[in-house]
């Protein structure tokens, strides 16, 4: 499981008086705020996010310790990081789209597949992009019980039993 | 304009004839169709179709809430990504 989830970036000042343009990548945008503090990408710096108001393509938004235009200037393209266990504990068979990129994919025999490289939804059921081995172009496995049976995040794996031809 | 009831749900008949041969093998396969102006109807609910989107075939399980749309809505020909951040999925 990966320590930290981008949760949001700066995209730069919002007039001057230190507030910055704050873009959510949450799926209520509003719950960056109760993820805080969040990290920058080196994990150097802190801050503690408060929501002013929403604005186009975002929030506008405070951060702790940032309280000139100058300031929120630098911060400009900066990316955003909260700790992995400040996201909510989820029902059985929910998972974070976090937790499931780069699971390794074994088949029910226990050769590996590939890698879950992305986790979509059209509408239609979740599924997972796998990077296969052998195969050019990524394959898309349908994240459902019979296709999925086990998902086992503490030895980073998913026993997947695919549709036939889906991986020939 | 919409279409006349009287005309019945459009389906292309090779969709009509893959679906029941699937049905009938009882394998768990997915069904390529290139289809997407097919109506989904009842009798697809349950099979896992590879609907094209003009590139690869994208996996739609049929579910009772898709049937009268079209299967197209369901395979998008832009890909966006976006970032994975506290976003769920759902196993069914």
């Amino acid at each position: 499981m990966s320590e930290r989830v981008c949760v949001g970036a700066i995209a730069g000042s919002f007039g001057v008086r230190g507030e910055v343009r704050l873009k959510s990548f949450c799926a209520d945008p509003k719950a960056i705020a109760t993820y805080g503090p969040l990290t920058s990408e080196d994990g150097n710096s802190e801050w503690n996010v408060t929501l002013s108001r929403p604005i186009k393509n975002g929030f506008a938004a405070r951060l702790s310790g940032v309280t000139t235009k100058e300031a929120a200037d630098k911060l400009a393209s900066t990316r955003l990081y909260a700790p992995r266990d400040r996201l909510p504990e989820l029902p059985d068979d929910e998972f974070y789209h976090a937790d499931l990129i780069g699971l390794a994919v074994l088949d029910t025999g226990g050769t590996e597949l590939g890698r879950v490289k992305a986790v979509l939804n059209h509408g239609a059921g979740d599924l997972l992009e796998v990077s296969a081995k052998n195969i050019k172009q990524p394959v898309l496995l349908p994240f459902t019980r019979a296709n999925v049976p086990t998902v086992d995040l503490a030895n980073r794996r998913i026993i997947a039993d695919p549709p036939d031809g889906l991986f020939d | 304009m919409s279409r006349s009831v009287w005309k019945g749900p459009f389906v292309d008949s090779y969709v009509l004839k893959k679906a029941e041969a699937s049905r009938e093998s009882g394998r768990n396969e997915v069904i390529k169709i290139w289809s997407r102006r097919s109506t989904i109807l009842p009798q697809f609910v349950g099979l896992t179709f590879g609907v094209y989107n003009g590139k690869k075939h994208i996996p739609v399980n049929v579910s009772e809430d898709m049937i009268g749309q079209k299967f197209g809505e369901y395979s998008p020909t832009r890909t966006y990504y976006g970032h994975a951040a506290d976003k769920k999925a759902k196993r069914k």
